[in-house]
């Protein structure tokens, strides 16, 4: 669904609580995020519960979403991340709630993701697909540098130093 | 040492939701308080999200778009903005039940459970810290004020990354001093005179943790 669609149906249901624009949200992004979380290793029951949660943030929260700061997928993208972060914690005593911090830098702290897309576009532009893939399990699915190794089938200082080397060609983008 | 690419693997590491409860707090702190560090978790959050739409769908079987609704009252729907969350650490420094280690150098322990220790430091002006190196790594962030050390001058919002290499003796060079957050993997090392009554102080402490 392209973004422009997406932002106006979200608008529907922070204005207008509207539940058929949810539904149609729903549709788009509550598979995405269920993938995501069973990508990080999650069972299907525990995936799907905190995919509620997150869908249900989407509603209740919706007014939070700001489209001139930033896109849908990533505004929904931290929830899921937030939620799982939390759900591994649960039994820890927080100092400060996760989610309240994430929320609080969300608001106060933010570029517009537009500015920085060009800075975005010349990093994916800059890596190979072997890079992107490398990036993908170790920060979107969470695997351990080990299990990369395993799964290539390449040495464990293979994967760290290649890992070292993508953050370093990435860092002349991201000044 | 390339501390850059230690700082990038920090924020990364954040954006990607996989750092121990402390380095989170740590590192939450750093954003909110240098705006380039903050860029930088913005543009890897933007990174990781676009992956959302290569994964292969996996519509949950066991709930519907109405029970999302349900579940969530619209009491909760709020649009106020979120306090300070840093409010209590960030707020007024003289509020914090400091304890006093030696002279102008005070720490304040924070209550979070993990392999890494997090602390708060206030250094009178002009204090330092004894000549030292570290078993593993330590994260320092300036909160205020600033410190200089052989490195250089450090102010609000930057950040310092020692691992064991590196041996430094830290002044707090501002006039009103510096307060720091603070991050050890492992005991610090003391080096020279003074530091080896600090070892012999952290090995005994050791014994009551």
């Amino acid at each position: 669904m392209e973004n422009d669609k997406v932002v106006d149906l979200v608008k529907k249901i922070s204005e207008e609580r509207d539940e058929r624009a949810f539904s149609q949200i729903f549709d788009f992004i509550a598979p995405k995020i269920n993938a995501y979380l069973i990508k990080n290793n999650l069972n299907i029951e525990q995936a799907e519960e905190l995919t509620q949660e997150v869908l249900s943030t989407i509603w209740i929260k919706a007014k939070l979403f700001n489209p001139e700061k930033s896109k849908f997928t990533t505004w929904a993208f931290t929830i899921a991340r937030n939620k799982k972060i939390d759900f591994y914690r649960k039994n820890s005593k927080n100092y400060a709630n996760e989610e309240d911090i994430r929320n609080f830098l969300y608001e106060n702290n933010r570029f517009n993701d537009y500015e920085i897309q060009s800075s975005i576009d010349k990093i994916k532009a800059e890596l190979d697909e072997n890079q992107q893939k490398l990036i993908k399990m170790s920060f979107f699915e969470q695997k351990s540098h080990k299990i990369i190794a395993d799964e290539l089938e390449i040495p464990l200082g293979t994967v760290k130093s290649r890992i070292r080397a993508i953050l370093n060609k990435m860092h002349k983008f991201l000044s | 040492m390339n501390s850059t690419a230690e700082k990038n693997e920090l924020i990364f590491g954040y954006s990607s939701g996989n750092l121990s409860e402390a380095k989170s707090l740590f590192v939450s702190i750093y954003l909110y308080l240098n705006s380039l560090a903050g860029k930088k978790s913005q543009i890897f959050e933007n990174i990781l999200a676009d992956n959302l739409n290569e994964l292969d769908d996996i519509a949950p079987k066991n709930f519907k778009y109405s029970d999302c609704i349900k579940t969530s009252s619209d009491s909760k729907y709020k649009t106020n903005k979120s306090s300070n969350p840093f409010s209590n650490l960030l707020g007024d420094f003289n509020n914090i039940n400091w304890k006093s280690v030696y002279k102008g150098f005070k720490e304040y322990n924070l209550p979070i459970d993990g392999d890494d220790t997090i602390k708060l430091i206030k250094m009178e002006p002009g204090t330092s810290v004894p000549l030292h190196s570290h078993n593993g790594k330590e994260y320092i962030l300036v909160l205020d004020g600033s410190f200089c050390d052989e490195y250089g001058e450090y102010k609000k919002g930057d950040m310092q990354i020692n691992n064991q290499k590196i041996k430094h003796k830290p002044t707090a060079c501002d006039k009103n001093g510096c307060v720091c957050m603070s991050i050890t993997e492992n005991e610090v090392v003391f080096l020279g005179k003074f530091g080896s009554i600090l070892n012999l102080f952290t090995f005994i402490k050791s014994f009551f943790k």
